[in-house]
């Protein structure tokens, strides 16, 4: 999934006017003629500015319009539903670790994560229970990393 | 000599040596872990060092960061997760190798040319810190942006791909660094309304979503298909390295010179140490275009260099009490509370506690290699587990690590967004470095830029008018301006030929 210069030179100069004009109302400090929006214009200047010689420097090489490439995964539809599951995968953990506490919810997001690149389902079961334990024992016990707790196994932290 | 004599009495003792041991070993524990750096080890360290005696608890501290900045190249050498950003310079190389099948290449030259960069920051350490601090203590804002600017800058040249995409990776860097409180003005900013958003964006958990997340992406779209490297004996670790001494005796020197003397400047540590020597080992490389295929050069360099930072930033800590990095920063505190003052003063009134640092620096780089090897045999099980099956448990350490940082879920969402951003970048050969560059350093650039201006009352001519910073000013552009003029004159047709 490869955008060509030419649309990177856009979306680049387009990020760049963006930035400069959001960073208007950025207040100064009092007194003076800089303050919190001189550093985001400044980068909003410099990203304008590679976005224009992108844009150039592509038209003078050939490219007419702005295309986009597709990478071979992204016409596999199975590809695509795993990469979501990543994602997925990241958000269930945020939601659900502070209800159901640590070990159960990260022994979940292993197994599941395993099942989807197709680990045998006893294994899978095996190496997220021994790395759960293990992750809690290091980071929750040794490290005091409040990690979040199930009531039921609050004898492991 | 009687004082020497003193310290070294008050280190070689069991119980010191045994705290070096078990701090060590916490170190490698914590520096191997993605997302968990060497600040980290330190703040953690903390606690313990309040029921020591000054000698070992400022021994716990220097062996356990030394540990940790070597030992984040584990990780990166592995699995490219950078255990510390200090090691982010130079992933792209250590990895190539273990994907070539000789991780050990890597490694060992890490471990290696760590303690000997380690070593050789000891020694201008001892003799020549007053003298390295009284010049980092003449920057103002206008040395320190050039600094920043030069810093930036080889991130963009080292990058691989067009110097273009590099670019647009740093404005997305620098754009992340904007977002926050943390402005000359304390204004908030793309903060959307969110509290925790107030506090910008953690640098952790985006270096983890950075680099990590997007790998274990990438792997669950190919389902786990990508080829594993062969894990190979481990044999010739030091013989290699032995070679590569022979092959780059210049690399490592320099990469420790140039290591050291970044580290003795306030507020520039390991990590900016290791970007600069990598871009320099790569200017001045006969085979520039081997960077970032698995060549080695730069991994000596840069790994000399981020071990030398972190004995060079304790020069402006002990001498002025200025702290050389975050760490020392830490130190300095610690330092206090053992009723220690940090400062000229203390090489009078304490000296055999200056010289027993001095013993200890010297012991953990030394020690080091032989933990180091044992870290790295232990390590290279990793190798050996299917991706498929390593790779869920990975999210998970990701997701922990970024938790870890502030306590916060939101971490984990900051490791997210940035997974997907990287993904993208990488599918776009846009390089993810410069990101985390303009990351890391964007507010130090913004502080001492808005300083400078304001200083100046927005006049340029005065960021070339102190002669330190005329020097780095001119160097920088140099580093912008030489590439340009070659690509113009290889464009240009030789004299006698005409345009078709």
């Amino acid at each position: 999934m490869r955008v060509t210069d030419l649309t990177l030179g856009l979306l680049t100069l387009l990020g760049g006017i963006a930035i400069y004009i959001s960073a208007i109302e950025f207040q100064a400090i009092p007194g003076q003629a800089y303050g919190a929006g001189t550093m985001p214009r400044a980068v909003a200047l410099v990203t304008g500015l590679t976005g224009l010689f992108m844009i150039v420097r592509a038209v003078m090489e050939g490219e007419r319009l702005p295309g986009l490439n597709l990478a071979d995964w992204t016409k596999s539809p199975a590809a695509i539903a795993r990469l979501v599951s990543v994602l997925v995968l990241i958000v269930a953990y945020i939601v659900l670790s502070p209800r159901l506490g640590f070990l159960p919810t990260a022994f979940a997001v292993m197994t599941i994560g395993m099942l989807i690149l197709r680990v045998r389902w006893w294994l899978a079961m095996i190496v997220a229970l021994v790395a759960a334990i293990a992750i809690q024992q290091s980071f929750g016990r040794l490290l005091l990393v409040p990690l979040p707790r199930s009531d039921f196994l609050s004898f492991l932290w | 000599m009687p004082t020497v004599i003193d310290a070294a009495q008050l280190v070689f003792q069991p119980y010191v040596l045994l705290v070096i041991f078990c701090s060590a070993a916490f170190g490698m524990f914590v520096g191997a872990i993605p997302g968990l750096t060497a600040t980290m080890a330190t703040a953690l360290l903390v606690p313990v060092t309040f029921f020591m005696d000054p000698v070992p608890a400022i021994a716990t501290i220097v062996t356990a960061t030394a540990m940790a900045i070597f030992a984040g190249d584990i990780p990166g050498t592995m699995l490219r997760m950078p255990g510390t950003p200090a090691s982010a310079a130079y992933v792209q190389d250590a990895y190539a190798l273990t994907k070539q099948g000789r991780p050990e290449a890597a490694l060992g030259a890490s471990l290696v040319f760590s303690s000997i960069g380690g070593i050789f920051g000891t020694l201008v350490l001892i003799t020549a810190s007053p003298v390295l601090a009284e010049i980092a203590l003449k920057f103002s804002s206008f040395e320190y942006f050039w600094l920043v600017v030069l810093g930036l800058s080889c991130a963009v040249f080292i990058s691989p791909g067009s110097p273009a995409r590099g670019l647009v990776a740093l404005f997305i860097g620098l754009f992340a660094a904007t977002i926050g409180l943390e402005n000359p003005a304390g204004a908030p900013r793309y903060t959307m309304g969110s509290v925790e958003l107030m506090g910008g964006v953690q640098f952790i958990p985006a270096m983890i979503g950075l680099f990590a997340v997007s790998e274990v992406i990438r792997t669950f779209i190919k389902r786990g298909a990508e080829v594993r490297p062969p894990a190979t004996p481990g044999k010739g670790i030091f013989r290699q390295q032995a070679k590569n001494l022979v092959t780059y005796p210049v690399q490592a020197l320099r990469g420790s010179a140039m290591g050291t003397a970044i580290g003795a400047l306030p507020g520039a540590g390991a990590d900016i140490a290791a970007w600069i020597s990598f871009a320099i080992s790569k200017k001045f490389s006969k085979t520039p275009e081997k960077f970032g295929t698995g060549h080695v050069e730069g991994l000596v360099e840069a790994g000399a260099s981020n071990n030398a930072a972190m004995s060079g930033a304790w020069i402006p800590a002990l001498v002025f009490g200025i702290p050389g990095d975050s760490i020392t920063a830490i130190v300095i505190g610690v330092l206090y509370i053992k009723g220690i003052n940090p400062g000229p003063m203390v090489f009078i009134t304490q000296p055999q506690m200056i010289y027993a640092v001095f013993i200890v620096f010297l012991l953990a780089n030394l020690i080091m290699l032989p933990l180091g090897w044992l870290a790295i045999k232990g390590a290279r099980q990793v190798l050996s587990i299917p991706q498929k099956v390593l790779m869920p448990v990975i999210l998970m350490f990701c997701m922990v690590g970024s938790f870890a940082i502030n306590n916060s879920a939101f971490g984990i969402g900051i490791m997210l967004v940035f997974g997907v951003i990287g993904f993208l970048m990488e599918e776009n050969d846009i390089p993810i470095a410069p990101a985390i560059l303009g990351l890391v350093l964007g507010p130090m650039l913004e502080q001492n830029f808005v300083t400078s201006m304001i200083k100046s009352d927005g006049s340029f001519i005065a960021f070339f008018e102190r002669p330190i910073a005329a020097g780095l000013g001119l160097f920088t552009i140099a580093v912008w301006m030489i590439p340009l003029l070659l690509l113009l004159m290889r464009r240009r047709p030789p004299a006698g030929v005409s345009e078709p």
